[in-house]
């Protein structure tokens, strides 16, 4: 790929799985000049701006290998992919066999009840172990019989490659800083990959979802710089614009609506939350680190959306006589919303657990697909997993709401945070920025800092639930206070 | 509780050869064949558990068991399991004492959970040391005679619990410690020396026997070795290793 084009599926590693990846000698297979550091993270409220800034000089993280302080480190998918690859090739004893599907996965009943894979190249594997990294509709957990629950989120997310100007050097820190801005109809995330380009991660109504992809790419980056400028109201207009008129609406068009609508909003045409600011020259404004650059346009063919969803597996290894000597770990344990981009963090988590928990066994000559060998696990993944899943989907619920007393709330909940160092660090250690945490992560006992944020978050979660019930009920919509009733009973 | 008495094992015999000046540079700790071309003998296999992972490590294993029964459920077990098919994994129906009659001697003698079942465990300890090979290894486990460990093994888990079949243990034939190391205080076996020289405080010298304590800890789901010396650590199941010395 071209040094300027980069593949629209990309991922955030926090420092935990970077080491994970470091340690397993992948990492050093990474190419690294298409991998992006991200040292600050700017979260806000699209309903009150309520703000909140992460630092990784601020919470205390030193890094060992010669970079500035860094929370994340952004990689497109294919690059990580192309090295782990490499990894396995220079590791003895893999055998990788491309090319072929699984045609069929069966139970050995004759013979204690191995799984046997058959794959479409006639080639047949008897499983010790067989090993579910097999995505979101895993045929292995189907095989195993392990249900699965959660729900489909009202939201598909559109993500593309972005270009913008490079910040200005000296005056603005350089393209950094990831932002995410917290809209009604779901967070809008951008992602720096290098100083011209960055990704997005937009999640939104699905309707808004297809009008987006849709239109010219043009007309996307105008509504990209939109949404992370624009009130939330004013937003509301766009979207029925673009979705009422895609067909005949030109770029200039947006652009005019999008104006006219800073004009009625009083925004200085010379801040930088003025869609002039892509022509400004010279000295950037004073709050231009507040919100990303200007996007100028967006990489061609990079533009696509996907479904979201919250799923937990009941359980990460085979039950009983059906699913034994099966294990699942990443997506085919647990999908989530990516908010808090932790799906790919999670998952390398899980492969770290299960090798560890394989080595165990092999040193004391434990039959590695036996359900000892395996338990600790799932001991060690499920319930870290089952808050980080719990917690984003709360938070997605949260920010959902327009109801001014749940916009009040959470507005000085991030507020408030936003002034507590002590806490914003631990958050940022246990969302796994620390490079010196790993060990401790994988080993941990007792109180975590994510234990605390996730009951904070799961009593503002219920609160939420109750306040937007009342509410509803309150403006007269009792029909729909009856819904939501019987929606959280049929979770439940 | 098999891994922890795999467990013990491997950090037993890790020590050895790090004192037997074998692995000086403690490369073997990452070692998962670390039974290698060691011959084993599994009294009272069972079905085959330990008997498995032994063979795993590397050993030449013969499990045996009183119980014709329990031979043909190991056998079986084993036969699903293609790695252990070809390999050097027998099990046969006899007893200690028929083995001792006969020649082959071993590296390893493993006997877990045995001795609190056998009706003379002077007799059955005599066999077991014969069956070692000087400078070769005995690992024994058992529960200590003592009113938690009946509190444990008999009031709980048989009686209240049903965990284990009631009837399965007899506290009175509990063996202790200290008579285990009694016993191999003085000579045993064919060789005229005694495997433990002397005790400091009741503690056999570390190059010649230990004794550790396990324990089942609810909240990890596993059993795992009590640090060595904790206060209480040997009141209940225990671990015990004992090494033949080389004749004179």
């Amino acid at each position: 790929m071209p040094q300027d084009a980069f593949s629209n599926r990309v991922s955030s590693l926090t420092n935990a799985s970077r080491k994970f990846l470091s340690d397993i000698g992948a990492w050093s297979r990474v190419d690294e000049s298409r991998v992006a550091r991200i040292e600050e993270m700017q979260v806000w409220d699209g309903v009150s701006d309520a703000s909140i800034t992460f630092n990784a000089n601020e919470a205390g993280i030193s890094m060992k290998d010669g970079h500035a302080a860094y929370m994340t480190t952004m990689t497109e998918n294919l690059n990580l992919q192309r090295a782990l690859i490499r990894t396995l090739d220079s590791t003895s004893g893999v055998n990788i066999i491309d090319n072929t599907k699984v045609s069929s996965i069966v139970k050995d009943t004759e013979n204690g009840g191995w799984p046997i894979v058959h794959t479409s190249s006639g080639g047949t594997f008897r499983a010790r172990l067989l090993v579910g990294a097999d995505g979101p509709n895993s045929p292995v957990r189907k095989f195993a019989g392990i249900e699965s629950y959660g729900w489909a989120y009202d939201t598909r997310a559109i993500v593309a490659t972005l270009y913008h100007a490079p910040r200005v050097e000296g005056l603005q820190n350089p393209n950094t800083t990831a932002y995410q801005r917290f809209l009604p109809t779901g967070p809008i995330a951008f992602l720096p990959l290098s100083s011209t380009a960055s990704s997005f991660v937009w999640s939104t109504k699905p309707a808004i979802a297809a009008a987006l992809t849709n239109v010219d790419g043009q007309i996307l980056a105008h509504m990209i710089n939109a949404a992370f400028r624009l009130p939330e109201v004013s937003l509301r207009h766009l979207y029925r614009v673009i979705m009422e008129e895609q067909e005949n609406l030109t770029p200039e068009m947006i652009l005019e609506e999008i104006r006219w609508r800073e004009r009625s909003h009083s925004i200085d045409q010379y801040s930088a939350y003025s869609s002039y600011a892509t022509e400004a020259l010279g000295v950037p404004a004073d709050d231009a680190d507040l919100v990303p650059p200007v996007v100028k346009s967006v990489q061609e063919g990079t533009v696509a959306s996907f479904p979201l969803r919250l799923s937990h597996a009941d359980s990460y290894i085979g039950e009983d006589e059906r699913g034994a000597r099966t294990a699942l770990l990443g997506d085919a344990a647990h999908t989530t919303h990516p908010l808090a981009g932790q799906g790919l963090n999670m998952g390398l988590g899980d492969a770290q657990a299960l090798a560890d928990a394989i080595n165990d066994a092999v040193l004391v000559g434990g039959d590695i697909g036996s359900r000892t060998a395996l338990l600790p696990y799932t001991r060690s993944r499920y319930f870290e997993n089952h808050k980080l899943l719990s917690v984003v989907d709360k938070l997605h619920k949260l920010y959902g709401s327009t109801l001014p007393p749940v916009v009040w709330a959470r507005s000085v909940g991030l507020e408030v945070v936003n002034e507590l160092d002590v806490l914003k660090a631990a958050i940022m250690i246990s969302a796994g920025s620390n490079l010196g945490s790993l060990k401790e992560r994988v080993g941990r006992q007792g109180v975590s800092p994510w234990s605390v944020a996730a009951t904070g978050v799961e009593i503002a979660g219920g609160l939420v639930d109750a306040v937007n019930l009342v509410g509803r009920t309150f403006q007269g919509t009792v029909s729909a206070g009856l819904r939501s009733v019987a929606e959280s009973m049929e979770r439940r | 509780m098999n891994p922890v008495r795999v467990k013990f094992i491997r950090e037993k015999m890790l020590e050895v050869a790090r004192d037997d000046g074998l692995d000086e540079e403690g490369d073997s700790t990452e070692n998962a064949k670390i039974l290698s071309g060691l011959d084993v003998l599994d009294i009272g296999c069972g079905g085959g558990l330990l008997s498995e992972s032994l063979t795993r490590l590397g050993a030449r294993t013969l499990g045996v068991d009183a119980s014709a029964s329990n031979i043909a459920i190991a056998s079986l077990h084993a036969s699903q399991d293609c790695a252990l098919q070809n390999s050097t994994l027998s099990y046969r129906n006899a007893t200690a004492e028929d083995l001792a009659k006969e020649t082959p001697r071993y590296d390893v003698v493993c006997s877990m959970e045995v001795i609190e079942h056998v009706d003379n465990p002077a007799a059955f300890l005599r066999s077991c040391a014969t069956l070692v090979k000087p400078g070769g290894h005995l690992f024994l486990s058992t529960v200590s005679r003592t009113p938690l460990a009946y509190l444990l093994t008999v009031f709980a888990a048989e009686k209240v619990l049903r965990l284990v079949e009631p009837g399965t243990h007899t506290c009175e034939k509990y063996v202790k410690p200290s008579e285990l190391l009694d016993f191999f205080r003085s000579p045993v076996g064919e060789s005229k020396r005694s495997w433990i020289t002397n005790m400091y405080d009741g503690i056999a010298p570390r190059r010649e026997a230990e004794v550790r304590g396990i324990m089942y800890l609810p909240w990890k789901g596993a059993w795992e070795l009590v640090p060595r010396g904790a206060f209480g650590s040997t009141e209940c199941n225990y671990l015990f290793w004992v090494r033949k010395p080389m004749p004179l």
